[in-house]
C-alpha cells in the first residue's frame, strides 16, 4: 500500500463537500438553506482552486463570491422570505424531468473529461508552488510575466498579452451594472398595498 | 476729395435712398403714423436728401470743371473762365477719360469761319460699383457713368421730385380716410373691402359700363355731402385710402430714374427703364378700381413693350458685335463710344472693328484672313455699317416707346387717369424725358441715317400732338398733348444735330411742365372736374394758381426772358441752320415752325378757357378754393425756376447749356454714309448772330401769333370757338378723335389679333381639347386596368405572404409559454442534444 | 485507481465541476423561489470555473501537455467578477419584481408568454 498522496487526499476531501453540497442546494427546500449550503459549497470550491495551484483565483473566490455575491443573496433572502415564499414545492414530475435532463448531462459531461489521456492523471506532481498574485496583478496590467520566453506573434511585444482592454471593459461593465442595479432596486412603490393585497 | 470718388459716393448715396424709402415703406407703410401720413414724410425726405447731395455734387462739379463750355467757340457766350477743369491736367486717376491734350483739328467741313476747331472729349467718370456676374464675355455690372449731363438730370430730377412730394401730401390727403368712389359703381350690397381687389369682384366689372363720362374725371373719389345720389340699385364704390402706396411707388419710381440716369451701361440702363415702366404702371393704375385707369396703366405698359422689342434688338446687335454694354472705357476695356468714336481718329464716327468683322463672317469662313488692313478695305465697302444703323434705330425704338413718339404717342394721354403728381413728375418731367435722355446719352453711337429718322418722328410727333391739343377739353389731356409735342420737339432738336439745344429743351421742359401740370391739379383739386367748359374765371378763386399757371404758359410758349425761349430759340437756330445745309429737308424747321404757333396757341385756350372770363358752370365755381400752403408753395418754387433755368446767371457765368455743353460728345456727326447728300452742321455754328437773329425772329413771330389768335378767340371773344368748328367741322372731328389712331390701332392690330385668337381658340377648343379629352378617357380605362391588376395579383401575392407568416407565428406562439424554469430546461436539452449530435456526425465522417 | 494513492488529474477536477453544474441547472429547472434560480446561477458559473482553473494549472498534468496557464485563472476571475455583477443586477430585477407582484414565484413572471 502507497503512501497517502494528500493532493488526492484533500482533492477528494474538497470535491466531495463540493458536491454533497451543491446536491444538498438542490434537495433543500428552504431558500434559507439552500442560502447556506451554497455558502459551504462555493468555499469548497475554492480549496479545491488552492489545489490546483490558483491561490490568487481562490482567495478571490472566498472574497468576492462567498464574502461579497452571497452575503448579497442572503440579503436578497432576507427581504423576501415572508411566510409562503420561503419554502415553495414543485411537483414531482418537474423533479423527475429535470433529474433526466441532469443525469443525460452528467452522462455527457463525464465521459468526456475521460476521454483525453493527459487528463487523467496517475503522473507525479511536478513542480513547485509559485504565489500568482503578482503574475496576474501585473497581466491585468497588460504586462505577461509568464509568458517572457513564450511564442508570440510578431505584433506583440515582449510580455506583452493584453488583459488591460478586458480588464478596463470589465470595470466599465461592473461600474453600468452597478448603476443599472441601484437603479432597478430602489425604492418605487407604485401600488398602494391595499391593491398588492387584492 | 477728388472728384472721381467724391462723385461716385455723393449719387450714388442720393440713388439708392428712394429704394430705402420705398423699402421701408413697403414693409411698414400701413403702420407708419395715422393711416400711414408718415410715409410722406419718410419719401419726401429721402428725395429731398437725394436733391440735397445731388446739388453738392452739382457744386462740386461746377468747382472742379468750371462753368464755361469747353472749347471757347461760344463767342457769344459769358465764356470768361477758363475752359480748362482745374484739376484735370493732373488728376491721377485712371478713369479720368478727360485727354485734354487730344486738342486735334478736327474740322473736316471746311466750309465756314472756323478753320480750326478744338475737338474735345467730354470729362466723364466711369467706374464699376459691383460686378453681378460675368459670363463668358458678357459682364453684368452696376456701373456709373458720371459727365456734367448726368450731374445736371440729377439736380433737375431730385428738385423737381422734392417739390412734387410736398405737393402730393397735400393733394393725396383724401387717401388718409376711406374713400367714396363716385366713378365706380358697384351693385348695391357689394363689399369690395379688399385693397385693390374691388375691381376684379364682379359686382364693380358690371358696373363699369355705367361709369360716367369720360371728360368728368376727377382724381378724388370724394366724399362730398352733396354728392349725386348713385343710380338705382347701384352703390359708389367704397374703399379704404392707400396714402402709403402713393408714396412707395413715388419713392420706387425716384430710386429707378435716378438709376438710369446714372446708369454707367446700357444693360442697366435697360432694367432701371422698365423699372420706371413699372412704375408707371403702378401709378396710373393706382385708382385700379375704376376700368379706365386699368385699361389705361394696361395700354401704357403694353405699348411700351413694343418699344422695348426694338430696343432688346438693339442691344444684341451691340453686344452681339461690340461685346460690351458699358458706355465708357472702364479698367482699360474699351466701351461702346470709344469702340465707334476713338481719339485716333479724331473721333469720326466709324463703323467698329467688331461690327466689320461681324458683317464680313462669311469672308472670313471663306478663309479671308482678318488684318488691319483688310478691315480697313471692307469697312470702306460700307460692311458692318447697316449693324451700327440697326443699333442706332433698336435703342431708338426704346425711345420712341417711352418718350411716346409718333407710332407709340398713343398711352401717354390715357396716362393722365393716374393722379396729377404723378402726371407731373413721371409723364411729363422725367420718365417720358428718359427717351430723350437716352438718345443723348447714346449720341456717339447714332448714325447721321438714324439721327434723320429721329428728327422726322419728333416732327411727325409735335405736329400730331399739337393739333390734337388745340380741341381737347379735358385739361389733363391738353397738357398730355403738349407734353407729346414737347418731346418731339427735343427729338427733333437732337435728331438735327441740336444735341444740347435738345437736352437743354429737355431740362426747361421738365420745370415748366411739371408746373403746368401741378397747376392743374390744384384747378382739378378745387373744382373736382377735368373739363375745361365747366370752369372759368377761377382767376379770382385761387390766384396763386392762376399766376403760377400764366408763367408756365409764357415759358413753354417761348417768351423772351422765360426758359422755354433760350431752348427754342437755341432749336430754331439748329434747324435754320440745318435746313440751309440740307434743303431738301427744309420742311423740318416748317413743321417746327407751325408747331410752336400751335404750342402758344393751345396753351393761351386753356388758360383763357380756365381762369378769365365768367364762370361757365356756377355749381363748379361756387366750390371752388385755393389750394392749401403746401400745394402752392411748390408751384411757386418751381415757377421760380421755369422762369429762370434757361438765365445765364450773372457774375459766375453759370448757364445751364454751357454745363451741358461740358458733356457734348466728341467728334462731328459728319455726312451720311448710305446717304451721302446728308450733311449735318456742327451745333456751335448756330451760334453766329446772323442764324440766331433768324432764330428768334421765327420763334417770337409764331409764338406771338398764336398767343395773338387765342386771345381773340378765348380771351376777348371777338371770334368765336363754335363757328369755326362748325366751318371745319371734319377737321374739328378728326381732332377730337385724336387722329383716329386708336381705332387705327384698334382695326390694324387689336381686331385681326382678336380675330385670330378667336379662330386659335376654335381650333383649341375642338381639336387640341377633344384629343386631350380622349386621351384623358384611354388614360382612364388604362388605369381601371392597371388597378385591377395592382389589386388582385400583386396585393393578392403580398396577402398571400403575409397570411402565411401569420398562421406560422400563431402556431409557434404556443412554445412561448412564459415559464423560466421550462426555458431552462429547453436548453439544456438543446446543448446535449447539439452535442449528441455532433458526436454522431463526428463518428460518422 | 486509487485515488488516495495516485494523484488527480484534470478529468477528476471536471467530474466535480460537471456535478455542480448538473446541480446548478436542476437547481434552476426546479426552483420556484427566483433567488434559487439565482442559486443555481451560480452553482453552473462555479462548475465552469472550475473546469477553468483546472485546465490551467501546472499541478494536474505533465509538462509539455496542453495547459490554459496564467489564462485559465484570468478567465476564472472575470467570471467571478461578472458573477457577482450579474447577482446584483438579478438580485435588482428580483427585489422590483417582488415589489411590482408581491411574489418572487418565477412561475407568476408569464407576462411575456406567446
Amino acid at each position: 500500500m502507497d503512501s497517502i498522496n494528500w493532493h488526492s487526499f484533500f482533492f477528494l476531501l474538497f470535491g466531495l463537500l463540493a458536491s454533497a453540497f451543491a446536491v444538498g442546494v438542490v434537495v433543500a427546500s428552504s431558500v434559507v438553506r439552500m442560502a447556506l449550503y451554497l455558502i459551504v459549497a462555493l468555499a469548497a470550491t475554492a480549496g479545491l482552486f488552492f489545489l490546483a495551484g490558483a491561490d490568487f483565483v481562490g482567495a478571490m473566490q472566498i472574497m468576492i463570491y462567498v464574502g461579497g455575491t452571497l452575503v448579497l443573496l442572503v440579503f436578497g433572502v432576507m427581504l423576501t422570505a415572508q411566510g409562503p415564499f420561503v419554502s415553495m414545492k414543485t411537483g414531482g414530475g418537474d423533479w423527475l424531468l429535470a433529474s433526466l435532463v441532469a443525469g443525460a448531462l452528467l452522462a455527457l459531461l463525464i465521459p468526456v473529461a475521460f476521454s483525453v489521456p493527459d487528463w487523467r492523471g496517475g503522473e507525479p506532481a511536478p513542480a513547485v508552488m509559485e504565489p500568482t498574485a503578482t503574475p496576474i496583478g501585473v497581466g491585468l496590467l497588460g504586462v505577461r510575466v509568464d509568458k517572457l520566453d513564450a511564442d508570440r506573434p510578431e505584433s506583440l511585444k515582449p510580455g506583452m498579452s493584453s488583459y488591460l482592454l478586458p480588464f478596463e471593459i470589465v470595470s466599465m461593465h461592473l461600474l453600468v451594472v452597478l448603476v443599472g442595479a441601484a437603479y432597478l432596486a430602489r425604492t418605487k412603490r407604485r401600488r398602494s398595498p391595499s391593491q398588492i393585497e387584492s | 476729395m477728388d472728384l472721381d470718388v467724391l462723385l461716385p459716393k455723393l449719387l450714388c448715396i442720393a440713388w439708392l435712398l428712394p429704394l430705402a424709402s420705398f423699402t421701408l415703406i413697403v414693409f411698414f407703410g400701413p403702420r407708419m403714423g395715422k393711416k400711414g401720413i408718415l410715409a410722406s414724410y419718410v419719401a419726401a425726405g429721402a428725395i429731398v436728401t437725394s436733391f440735397i447731395l445731388s446739388l453738392i455734387a452739382f457744386v462740386s462739379w461746377i468747382g472742379a470743371n468750371g462753368v464755361a463750355a469747353p472749347g471757347g467757340h461760344h463767342g457769344d457766350e459769358h465764356a470768361a473762365v477758363s475752359p480748362l477743369p482745374v484739376d484735370a491736367s493732373n488728376s491721377p486717376s485712371p478713369m479720368r477719360l478727360a485727354s485734354l491734350a487730344d486738342t486735334h483739328a478736327a474740322d473736316s467741313h471746311g466750309h465756314d469761319e472756323h478753320a480750326v476747331h478744338e475737338v474735345h472729349k467730354p470729362v466723364a467718370y466711369t467706374g464699376t460699383w459691383y460686378t453681378l456676374g460675368q459670363f463668358g464675355d458678357l459682364k453684368i455690372t452696376i456701373s456709373y457713368y458720371i459727365d456734367a449731363l448726368t450731374v445736371c438730370m440729377f439736380t433737375m430730377v431730385t428738385l423737381i421730385a422734392s417739390c412734387i412730394h410736398f405737393y402730393a401730401i397735400g393733394y393725396m390727403h383724401d387717401e388718409l380716410h376711406d374713400i367714396t368712389d363716385t366713378q365706380v359703381l358697384v351693385t348695391k350690397g357689394y363689399r369690395g373691402h379688399g385693397h385693390g381687389h374691388a375691381g376684379h369682384g364682379h359686382g364693380a366689372h358690371d358696373a363699369h359700363a355705367h361709369a360716367h363720362d369720360d371728360a368728368e374725371h376727377d382724381d378724388h373719389g370724394h366724399g362730398h355731402s352733396d354728392l349725386p345720389p348713385p343710380p338705382a340699385g347701384y352703390d359708389y364704390l367704397h374703399r379704404p385710402g392707400r396714402f402709403h402706396r402713393f408714396f412707395q411707388y413715388l419713392s420706387l419710381f425716384c430710386f429707378s430714374m435716378l438709376g438710369l440716369v446714372i446708369a454707367g451701361n446700357i444693360a442697366m440702363v435697360f432694367v432701371f427703364w422698365e423699372l420706371v415702366g413699372v412704375c408707371s404702371y403702378f401709378l396710373i393704375g393706382f385708382y385700379i378700381e375704376r376700368k379706365s385707369a386699368s385699361n389705361a396703366a394696361n395700354k401704357a405698359f403694353i405699348v411700351n413693350r413694343v418699344g422695348d422689342f426694338g430696343m432688346i434688338i438693339g442691344l444684341m446687335a451691340l453686344w452681339g458685335s461690340l461685346g460690351t454694354f458699358a458706355f465708357g472705357d472702364v479698367d482699360g476695356q474699351q466701351g461702346l463710344f470709344s469702340q465707334v468714336r476713338n481719339s485716333a481718329h479724331n473721333y469720326e464716327l466709324r463703323t467698329p472693328d467688331g461690327m466689320v468683322l461681324q458683317a464680313a463672317s462669311d469672308e472670313i469662313a471663306r478663309g479671308v484672313e482678318p488684318t488691319a488692313k483688310q478691315i480697313e478695305t471692307w469697312r470702306s465697302e460700307k460692311l458692318g455699317y447697316w449693324l451700327l444703323v440697326i443699333a442706332g434705330l433698336g435703342i431708338f425704338c426704346g425711345c420712341v416707346g417711352k418718350s411716346a413718339q409718333f407710332p407709340l404717342h398713343v398711352w401717354l394721354p390715357d396716362a393722365m387717369e393716374g393722379p396729377t403728381p404723378v402726371s407731373a413728375l413721371v409723364h411729363s418731367a422725367t420718365m417720358v424725358a428718359a427717351g430723350v435722355y437716352l438718345v443723348g446719352r447714346f449720341y456717339p453711337m447714332f448714325t447721321p441715317e438714324v439721327l434723320l429718322v429721329i428728327a422726322y418722328i419728333g416732327l411727325i410727333t409735335l405736329f400730331i400732338a399739337a393739333t390734337i391739343a388745340i380741341t381737347a377739353s379735358d385739361i389733363k389731356r391738353v397738357l398730355a398733348y403738349s407734353t407729346v409735342s414737347q418731346l418731339g420737339y427735343m427729338m427733333l432738336a437732337l435728331g438735327i444735330g441740336g444735341w444740347s439745344a435738345g437736352l437743354f429743351h429737355l431740362i426747361t421742359h421738365a420745370f415748366f411742365k411739371s408746373l403746368l401740370f401741378m397747376c392743374s391739379g390744384s384747378v382739378i383739386h378745387a373744382c373736382h372736374t377735368n373739363d375745361m367748359f365747366r370752369m372759368g374765371g377761377l382767376r379770382k378763386k385761387m390766384p396763386w394758381t392762376a399766376y403760377t399757371m400764366l408763367a408756365g404758359c409764357l415759358a413753354i410758349i417761348g417768351t423772351p426772358l422765360f426758359s422755354g425761349f433760350y431752348s427754342k430759340d437755341a432749336i430754331v437756330a439748329q434747324a435754320v441752320m440745318f435746313t440751309k445745309q440740307n434743303p431738301a429737308h427744309g420742311i423740318l424747321l416748317y413743321g417746327f415752325a407751325g408747331g410752336a404757333a400751335m404750342t402758344a396757341f393751345y396753351m393761351f385756350r386753356l388758360w383763357y378757357m380756365t381762369f378769365s372770363g365768367k364762370p361757365r358752370d356756377h355749381h363748379v365755381y361756387d366750390h371752388a378754393h385755393e389750394s392749401p400752403k403746401v400745394m402752392y408753395v411748390p408751384l411757386v418754387i418751381l415757377s421760380v425756376f421755369a422762369v429762370s433755368v434757361g438765365w445765364t446767371m450773372p457774375f459766375f457765368g453759370l448757364s445751364l447749356t454751357n454745363l451741358l455743353e461740358q458733356a457734348r460728345p466728341a467728334g462731328e456727326i459728319g455726312t451720311g454714309v448710305l446717304l451721302p447728300a446728308l450733311s449735318y452742321p456742327a451745333e456751335y455754328l448756330s451760334h453766329a448772330p446772323s442764324v440766331h437773329l433768324i432764330a428768334t425772329l421765327i420763334a417770337s413771330a409764331t409764338a406771338a401769333g398764336g398767343f395773338l389768335l387765342a386771345t381773340l378767340f378765348y380771351g376777348v371773344h371777338k371770334l368765336d370757338a363754335a363757328d369755326v368748328k362748325r366751318q371745319f367741322n371734319p377737321i374739328y372731328y378728326f381732332l377730337v378723335h385724336k387722329w383716329y389712331f386708336d381705332e387705327l390701332y384698334n382695326f390694324i392690330f387689336i381686331k385681326p389679333l382678336f380675330f385670330v385668337s378667336s379662330i386659335i381658340s376654335k381650333i383649341d377648343k375642338n381639336l387640341i381639347d377633344v384629343f386631350i379629352d380622349k386621351l384623358a378617357v384611354g388614360v382612364k380605362a388604362l388605369s381601371r386596368v392597371d388597378d385591377a391588376i395592382d389589386r388582385y395579383v400583386v396585393d393578392g401575392f403580398v396577402n398571400v405572404i403575409g397570411n402565411w407568416t401569420y398562421s406560422a407565428g400563431r402556431s409557434l406562439k404556443a412554445v412561448q409559454t412564459g415559464k423560466l424554469r421550462q426555458y431552462v430546461m429547453f436548453i439544456v436539452v438543446g446543448t446535449v442534444a447539439l452535442t449528441v449530435i455532433m458526436q454522431w456526425a463526428l463518428a460518422a465522417e | 485507481m486509487n485515488l488516495l494513492t495516485e494523484p488527480v488529474g484534470v478529468a477528476h477536477f471536471m467530474v466535480v465541476g460537471a456535478i455542480m453544474f448538473a446541480c446548478g441547472v436542476v437547481c434552476m429547472a426546479v426552483k420556484r423561489n427566483a433567488l434559487g434560480v439565482l442559486m443555481g446561477i451560480e452553482l453552473v458559473l462555479n462548475g465552469a470555473n472550475i473546469n477553468f482553473v483546472a485546465l490551467g494549472s501546472k499541478f494536474l498534468q505533465k509538462d509539455g501537455a496542453f495547459s490554459l496557464g496564467l489564462d485559465g485563472q484570468f478567465i476564472a476571475l472575470f467570471v467571478i467578477v461578472l458573477a457577482a455583477a450579474e447577482a446584483a443586477v438579478a438580485l435588482a430585477i428580483t427585489l422590483n419584481f417582488y415589489n411590482n407582484h408581491s411574489t418572487v414565484d418565477v412561475d407568476r413572471a408569464n407576462e411575456l408568454k406567446g
